[in-house]
């Protein structure tokens, strides 16, 4: 916190050109530092995923020796199916709003048509609704829904909640398309549907997957809604570790907190592998269309 | 009904009008997915709650209406107070926790040398969003646990008279739910923030270096001022945020022990999923909106006299 780390009018001009000057070294200590800590929950659950209850209790950061794997088999008896769940969930619903939001996006970006303008404020003024106070009635609406599967009575609102975000964002880039590129298809013969999948699309895909990738996030980690309207045979995941949480904890003997810790990282394995290879989308997404001034 | 046809361009407006709905026709075909999701989803459960916040619905039935009866019942009821004063202990603190970790890690990360440097760092800070927000709320559940590492540390370091259990002593409760997920860089707070910096150009920099602005006396003149937009933003989701949450309460504490950490959008939950009134609940909910609402349009006027 002392004002040492950041370059000082005492300093030296070569020093302050240097890349390892004292205060840069300051600068990157309290960095990785703070970084380590932030990431510290991922050390703390691996490496105790891998500890018998009396290893557990012993000692909270040492290294598993010997190693328990077996707590990975039973956590994955656990969470096996509300683990496809979550996929299942999340996979459709945000494919599903990315392909909803770009079949309205493209209509008010590039169509006109009366009440545009007013659909468009409908669906805009959505973003001021907040998620509390539709959660309940939405339960009760949800509850009485003849759908073929559970899953699709979360899967439908959590298409709907991420349409106005999605609508708004992408609606922005379709409209800086070139229009020249639209116009040399229109020649051609392309109706709206193939100017859409074959010009629109193909541009403003960056943007297609920042979207997909910033809602993938809370959909994956979303609780309350799945927690009332699923039964309890086809919960998703966060549900799940709950329910395991409360069992593990409240039970007689000594709670296995490695099976507990395994299926913690068991749960985080999907996000580290999408992370992996499409963070950069998540960053653009955010720093570019974040803040309008 | 039939429209006549006139070989005439149509001089009648309602037939111009039609004539445009129809021409409007692939548009409204590649809405409907979207419009008809929020319309049920959305604006068909907003509608509900706040019609219903005047009955006494109980999830089955539509209740009679009882006019103002939950609102007064609301604000009268001592345990609403109790969490209303958390939440504003909640958001208070909330926002403080919003604001300074990213804002002060968007600096550090900002004056490295070289764009590698900040590359690399920046990642390390975005990394954590790998861990699903329910798996950091129940690990720090264990930290907080008088077997856990907090206590733990604390013997360690000679501080074992500091032992708690920190979230069944109903002083330590709220704080610690409060101050749970150190060290508080939020991604997206510090994506925004480090954004903005990267977008100052380069020559206020230097001015502010002929003015012998620097370290943290060019922060406070110049970046500061400068990110007020990136700021205002977090405050705001941050406010909004900290006034709807609940998930911490519901899953760590159960609002207790006793109301300690019992906030009103948790009242709301479970006054319609465990006693069954639907219409209180609605009510709860209903206020709490007017109050988000209230919040949003001031910090949109102060951020329009501001600019």
């Amino acid at each position: 916190m002392s004002a040492s780390g950041l370059p000082g009018r005492v300093a030296p001009r070569a020093a302050r050109r240097s890349t390892w000057s004292a205060a840069e070294v300051a600068r990157q200590a309290t960095l990785l530092l703070l970084g380590l800590l932030a990431l510290f929950p991922m050390y703390f659950t691996l490496i105790n995923s891998l500890k018998s209850p009396t290893q557990y209790a012993r000692n909270l950061l040492d290294l598993p020796v010997p190693p328990h794997p077996e707590n990975y088999a039973s956590a994955w008896a656990q969470i096996q199916g509300p683990l496809v769940n979550s996929v299942v969930v999340t996979l459709v619903s945000v494919l599903a709003t990315v392909l909803f939001a770009a079949l309205a996006a493209y209509a008010f970006a590039l169509m006109d048509f009366p009440g545009r303008h007013l659909l468009f404020a409908l669906t805009f003024a959505l973003l001021l609704v907040p998620e509390f106070l539709t959660l309940i009635p939405l339960y009760v609406q949800v509850r009485s829904l003849p759908v073929p599967d559970p899953l699709l009575a979360l899967i439908l609102p959590t298409v709907a909640i991420g349409q106005p975000f999605a609508i708004l964002v992408m609606r922005a880039a379709f409209e800086r398309v070139p229009r020249e590129l639209l116009e040399a298809a229109r020649i051609d013969g392309a109706g709206h549907a193939v100017l859409l999948a074959r010009v629109v699309l193909p541009v403003t895909l960056p943007v297609l997957v920042s979207v997909a990738v910033i809602r993938l996030v809370p959909v994956w980690n979303e609780y309350l809604l799945p927690s009332l309207v699923l039964p309890p045979d086809r919960v998703t995941l966060p549900v799940a570790l709950v329910t395991f949480q409360g069992s593990g904890a409240s039970g007689a003997g000594a709670p296995n907190y490695g099976a507990l810790m395994a299926a913690y990282v068991l749960s985080a394995l999907p996000l580290v592998a999408l992370f992996a290879f499409l963070m950069r989308y998540y960053v653009q997404g955010v720093t570019s269309g974040g803040v309008k001034g | 009904m039939t429209v006549p046809v006139s070989p005439r361009p149509p001089t009648d407006r309602s037939l111009r009008r039609l004539r445009r709905l129809r021409s409007g026709w692939p548009a409204y075909l590649f809405l409907l997915p979207a419009l008809l999701l929020v319309a049920y989803f959305s604006y068909f459960p907003a509608y509900l709650a706040v019609t219903r916040a005047f009955t006494d619905w109980d999830g089955l039935n539509v209740g009679g209406f009882t006019g103002l009866e939950n609102f007064r019942r609301a604000v009268t009821d001592p345990v609403m107070g109790e969490a209303t004063r958390n939440m504003l202990v909640w958001v208070a603190l909330g926002l403080v926790l919003a604001l300074v970790p990213p804002l002060l890690v968007a600096e550090l990360i900002f004056h490295l040398r070289g764009r590698r440097r900040q590359y690399a760092y920046r990642t390390l800070f975005v990394a954590p969003i790998v861990i699903p927000s329910l798996v950091l709320l129940l690990v720090w559940g264990t930290f907080y646990r008088s077997d856990g590492l907090i206590n733990t540390l604390l013997s360690a370091v000679g501080l074992g008279g500091w032992r708690h259990d920190w979230l069944s002593d109903p002083g330590t409760a709220l704080y610690s739910l409060i101050f749970l997920g150190f060290p508080y860089v939020d991604a997206f707070s510090l994506l925004l923030l480090y954004a903005g910096l990267q977008n100052i150009p380069q020559d206020v920099f230097e001015a502010a270096r002929l003015d012998g602005a620097t370290g943290w006396r060019r922060v406070a003149r110049v970046d500061l001022p400068l990110l007020r937009p990136q700021l205002g933003l977090i405050a705001l989701l941050s406010v909004i945020g900290n006034m709807q949450y609940f998930v911490s309460p519901l899953v760590l504490t159960s609002g207790g022990p006793g109301f300690a950490t019992t906030v009103p959008a948790l009242l709301m939950y479970t006054t319609a999923t465990r006693s069954g009134e639907y219409g209180y609940a609605m009510a709860v909910a209903v206020l709490l909106m007017v109050a988000v609402a209230l919040l949003t349009a001031a910090s949109r006027l102060m951020s329009r006299r501001a600019s």
